[in-house]
């Protein structure tokens, strides 16, 4: 068969109509209605609850576990045990049982009826405390500390040499949890051996397999679904033991289980950032150059989980040296939580950065200007300093410390981040049918990014009909191929995967349609819901009326991510105004300036939106959020909403998102980048407004004070 | 969740009565303390008793001059009441800052009064406190950043939650109560206890039986009153330490003072020290400073909230301030 | 960029049930970030087999762990 078209050789258009608009995300209205539904909201018929019973303690072991009370408490229809006695737990919220009942109410009642004994075991909590050769360990079987290798380039003495200021200083940043509004949890329900899960998930094909290998099924035998989801930042890459253990009631139960975590199992055990810590001394030349960088770093990512970060970040010491110890305590395990490693090592060397700008008495955006790697696509540092610095009224800033009479004072700070957000992988198929209707599938998932908004868009762009004339059908294992979405790499693997798939279903059908319209396929286009001759417009028929000539059979295409339609490498700066009440230490941020790129901007205004939560994120880490253990028994005493501090609306400032459109890098990732240098910029900001510099994180008031108080002392530097 | 009775009273007599039983009752409006208690077994209740149509919903003027406030009536209602706002704006300032819109709007003026310690060791199921039978106060050793910084004898070291609290004591209200043997008033300033072995597992005298029914606060009179909170948060926060300062004029002097710090101590705090500094001054920023650091004098912080008397300082300052029509920043 | 930064996993070496999220995302490659920072491991992970970071000897779950001495390494 000779389908008579050229080669497709896949670009984007170079007169987009709808590709970098601003086009609202497609299912806005019905989350805002309540009609999205999501894991949380799906009922089954017959469905029961599952509740897990979780240890209390940051370090036991198991001696007993009794299920008597619980199998006959009052609606329960299933209990397991997930531990064995002798089994040792490892932190506060390890699991250990499980039990379905037929409400909620019932489940947690019976949970608590699984009569778990313990032997309490010595825990360890806090960092310093596990690296003391003394501390109490972490688990009988392993060291609290994990040292790794060193890494050094150029020379440091040489370094130490040239340089003609010195800053010695100790920085760190804390553990937070991941906070997703929709917790961790799943619907599972069997029909014979074959499960179908409704997944809070960042990868529906990739949980499938976590299904399957754990529970020792063909994962054809498992459908994972997520067709609305309330954010993962990195946590929700894979069924988890609540998925597991789920599946695994519903079929001692022989129904549907929905087995939602609580917001305290949340914070207990579904991943942190782990907390970093770095002493630090690094030089600069008189002229403003840094030279030098010996540092020494560590930081917890619970038990027995890694907590490495890119040390020093972004800035280019010649001469540097650094060795990272991992520590492991009591608590809950890190996971990837969005750009992980990159907002703590922005934070440790941004501080640094300010200080040692102060010691050659260099304005800090000209200092990072010439400490910045140079200019290229995917470093655009050096312009968004420069430009951002005009846009954001820099020259109104005044030296460190804030010289206006009264508590409050003001300030500014800069930041800098970078990301990879590289794409590939995604598959998708199209589907024009005879009706002009187009079916998009694609096994990605929509965190509440915008996904399902930006498949829409390339199709409709592709095909050059209208967004309402594409139904869009993802977030099912159901649908084709595509990676979990971390890592900002989903708009960069999708996009493509429809580009492709759409323009060869497309092209299938110019050739259908090229008689008719008396135009070669290779000379037709299709827009505004026509195809039509390339250089005769007057030789056009309606999309309708050319599916029309389909008959029967519908084009149906299956496509893949291509290479040549997405990049690598992002960059991006961030400015903040702060005021900062000198009589209370309390941080109020005025307003974010965010230079970002993204190569080809899918839709701008789901772009700016991944923009403005990565930097409200970043705010709650530099200021609220702090995952706080008790130092005495090692749990957890803000596992909740309330303690646990969000930024609520009205601690959210004003936020400019300055996007710098690079169609010609092809789509790359912005989930990620926004959320790393907005701290910093914060940090530094407090420092101009204050000139007491505070090299921790959060923000809290006690620290402001108290470095206020050290600075009238005599200064912190 | 324990099952429990649920009895709707509809009259003040009817709480009296369902309130008695041989389990524990405990009285329902808002539910904005107690159905959180009871989600995370904190509180397992035999019995609850809706006071919703039960109590006083309604603020009315008193023959005296002052206002009688039902313990029924909403957080909202109290701040959009306009007698309120124009007698005692230190309590429509107070009322404006709790919680949210959505817990302003469920949330009554007796449930402020009477909801339970916010300490995360008392709210978190693991840690068998004092204030739940048990025989310590984790604070002392843990995580006391929001504890108190006075009236730290023990055993609890928990800061008193209710933000009415603190101006209702400051304007000498007093608190009608019902019980078995009939109604009794007490001054704002004497219902709440501070935290001994025997009164710990409770926050005020009320009785068991008894059902706080109304809040009578005095004619105003020659007074300038002012209120100012310190929160980490712009909203949806608890306030890190709060002042009601009302003030009995002079001319231009200060004739006698009240001064009550809230978050910082067991009990609304009257500090006895700041209004000693006020009384006969002139009022300016330079008293509202003086008044401030007497008020502080006497703070005995915890190993981890120091940062708090410096916080209480500015807040006892800050609403010195405001009573004078200063600018507070 | 787990997959670039993350210690390799090398069959034969190292467990067939290890898992990170780099192994999830199809994720482009992007040499040039070395250009800004050294290379670090900053990657969480799990068994696919407990679905958890412990393996189903209860011990944690990473690349220096998972090699051929515990009893529950696959090949």
């Amino acid at each position: 068969m000779t389908w008579g078209w050229r080669v497709a050789k896949y670009t984007w258009p170079e007169k987009p109509t709808l590709l970098s608009t601003r086009v609202l995300r497609l299912d806005g209205p019905d989350k805002v209605a309540g009609r999205a539904r999501y894991t949380y909201d799906i009922n089954r018929p017959g469905m029961i609850y599952g509740r897990i019973v979780r240890s209390p303690y940051p370090h036991a072991r198991v001696t007993s576990i009794d299920l008597a009370a619980a199998q006959t408490a009052p609606g329960v229809k299933a209990v397991v045990a997930y531990r064995n006695p002798g089994d040792e737990v490892h932190y506060q919220g390890d699991p250990v049982a499980a039990v379905a009942a037929d409400t909620e109410e019932r489940a947690r009642d019976a949970a608590r009826l699984v009569r778990v004994r313990w032997e309490p075991l010595p825990h360890v909590s806090i960092e310093a405390q596990a690296m003391d050769a003394a501390a109490p360990k972490w688990s009988t079987t392993q060291e609290n500390t994990r040292p790794g290798v060193r890494q050094e380039t150029g020379n440091l003495e040489t370094g130490f040499n040239d340089a003609a200021h010195v800053v010695e200083q100790t920085y760190s940043t804390h553990v937070i949890t991941h906070v997703c509004l929709e917790t961790h949890g799943t619907v599972c329900e069997w029909d014979g051996d074959k499960l179908t899960a409704w997944v809070s998930t960042q990868g529906v094909h990739q949980c499938a397999q976590g299904f399957a290998q754990a529970l020792g099924i063909p994962q054809a035998n498992v459908r994972v679904i997520t067709q609305y989801m309330g954010g993962g930042f990195g946590s929700k890459f894979a069924p988890d033991s609540q998925g597991i253990i789920c599946a695994k009631l519903a079929k001692l139960a022989n129904a549907p289980v929905k087995l939602m975590l609580d917001r305290k199992e949340e914070h207990l055990d579904t991943g942190n950032r782990p907390s970093a810590f770095a002493h630090i001394r690094a030089g600069v030349s008189a002229e403003g150059k840094l030279t030098a960088f010996d540092g020494r770093s560590w930081g917890t990512g619970g038990a027995g989980a890694g907590s490495n970060f890119p040390l020093p970040y972004l800035y280019q010491f010649p001469n540097r040296k650094r060795v990272h110890t991992d520590v492991y305590i009591n608590a809950g395990q890190q996971r990837a939580m969005r750009a992980p490693g990159h907002p703590q090592g922005c934070f440790l060397t941004e501080i640094l950065m300010d200080e040692l700008a102060d010691r050659v008495k260099i304005d800090p955006v000209e200092f990072r200007i010439r400490n910045a790697p140079p200019i290229a696509p995917n470093a655009q540092w050096i312009k968004y300093f420069q430009e951002g610095a005009r846009r954001f009224g820099w020259e109104k800033r005044h030296p460190t410390g804030d010289p206006t009479p009264g508590p409050i004072k003001t300030g500014m700070g800069v930041s800098a981040h970078l990301w990879g957000g590289a794409g590939r992988g995604s598959t998708a198929h199209v589907d024009i049918n005879p009706d002009g209707s187009v079916v998009v599938k694609c096994g990605t998932q929509d965190l509440g990014t915008g996904t399902r908004t930006i498949v829409t868009i390339v199709a409709a762009e592709t095909l050059g009909v209208p967004m309402n004339a594409i139904t869009t059908e993802i977030g099912d294992t159901q649908y084709p191929f595509s990676g979990g979405s971390g890592g900002s790499t989903t708009a960069a693997s999708v996009s493509p995967a429809i580009r492709v798939t759409c323009t060869d279903a497309l092209n299938q059908l110019f050739a259908k349609v090229a008689p008719t319209v008396g135009v070669q396929p290779d000379d037709l286009v299709a827009e505004g819901g026509r195809i039509r001759g390339a250089t005769d417009a007057s030789k056009s028929v309606a999309w309708k009326d050319a599916c029309k000539l389909l008959g029967t059979e519908p084009i149906s295409v299956d496509g893949k991510w291509q290479d040549g339609l997405s990049g690598a490498g992002t960059s991006g700066v961030q400015f903040s105004e702060v005021t900062v009440d000198i009589e209370t230490g309390i941080v109020r941020i005025k307003r974010i300036l965010a230079m970002q790129d993204c190569g080809l901007i899918v839709d701008r205004l789901t772009a700016e939106s991944q923009v403005y939560g990565g930097v409200i994120a970043a705010i709650n880490f530099a200021l609220y959020e702090d995952r706080l253990l008790d130092r005495v028994t090692g749990q957890m005493v803000n596992p909740n909403m309330e303690f646990y501090l969000l930024a609520g609306m009205s601690d959210v400032p004003q936020i400019d998102v300055v996007l710098n459109d690079m169609p010609e890098r092809g789509v790359i990732g912005i989930g990620e980048p926004p959320t790393v240098s907005t701290a910093s910029a914060i940090a530094n900001a407090v420092r101009n407004a204050t000139g007491a510099t505070i090299r921790s994180l959060p923000l809290h008031p006690h620290k402001v004070l108290a470095a206020i108080e050290q600075q009238r002392a005599g200064g912190t530097n | 969740m324990k099952a429990f009775a649920y009895v709707n009273a509809t009259n003040e007599r009817e709480v009296v009565a369902a309130l008695k039983t041989d389990g524990i009752a405990l009285p329902l409006a808002g539910g904005q303390d107690l159905l959180a208690r009871m989600k995370d077994y904190i509180d397992s209740p035999d019995r609850i008793v809706n006071v919703k149509n039960a109590l006083d919903t309604t603020v009315t003027s008193t023959p005296e001059g002052g206002l009688k406030i039902g313990a029924a009536v909403k957080i909202i209602d109290l701040y959009e009441n306009q007698q309120v706002a124009r007698m005692y704006p230190a309590l429509n300032a107070a009322a404006i800052e709790i919680g949210t819109p959505q817990i302003r709007h469920q949330a009554t003026v007796g449930g402020n009064i009477n909801q339970r310690p916010r300490c995360w060791y008392y709210r978190n199921e693991e840690f068998v406190c004092y204030k739940k039978g048990g025989s310590r106060c984790f604070a002392v050793d843990g995580e006391n950043q929001y504890h108190a910084i006075f009236g730290n004898d023990g055993p609890s070291h928990i800061v008193h939650p209710s933000s009415l609290a603190v101006p209702f004591a400051a304007y000498g209200a007093r608190f009608r109560v019902l019980g078995p043997k009939g109604d009794r008033e007490i001054a704002a300033s004497d219902f709440f206890t501070m935290p001994t072995l025997a009164s710990v597992l409770k926050e005020n005298v009320l009785e068991d039986e008894e059902i706080l029914t109304h809040v009578i606060l005095p004619a105003p009179g020659n007074v300038r009153s002012g209120h100012y909170e310190v929160r980490y948060k712009a909203s949806h926060d608890w306030p890190l330490a709060f002042t009601t300062v009302v003030l009995t004029m002079n001319g231009n002097r200060i004739g006698s003072a009240r001064v009550v710090l809230g978050a910082v101590a067991p009990v609304p705090w009257r500090s006895k020290p700041a209004e000693a500094a006020l009384a006969g001054k002139p009022l300016n920023e330079d008293t509202a400073m003086l008044a401030a650091e007497a008020a502080v004098s006497e703070a005995k912080p915890m190993s981890g909230n120091a940062y708090k008397v410096q916080m209480a300082k500015t807040a006892v300052k800050r609403a010195i301030m405001r009573a004078a029509g200063l600018k507070t920043v | 960029m787990d997959h670039l930064t993350s210690s390799k996993l090398t069959s034969g070496v190292h467990c067939l049930n290890i898992r990170h999220k780099g192994m999830y995302v199809t994720s482009g490659p992007y040499p040039e970030e070395l250009n800004f920072y050294d290379p670090y491991d900053a990657t969480a992970y799990w068994c696919v087999e407990t679905q958890r970071g412990f393996g189903p000897d209860g011990k944690p779950v990473r690349p220096d762990m998972c090699s051929g001495d515990r009893e529950c390494c696959r090949h």
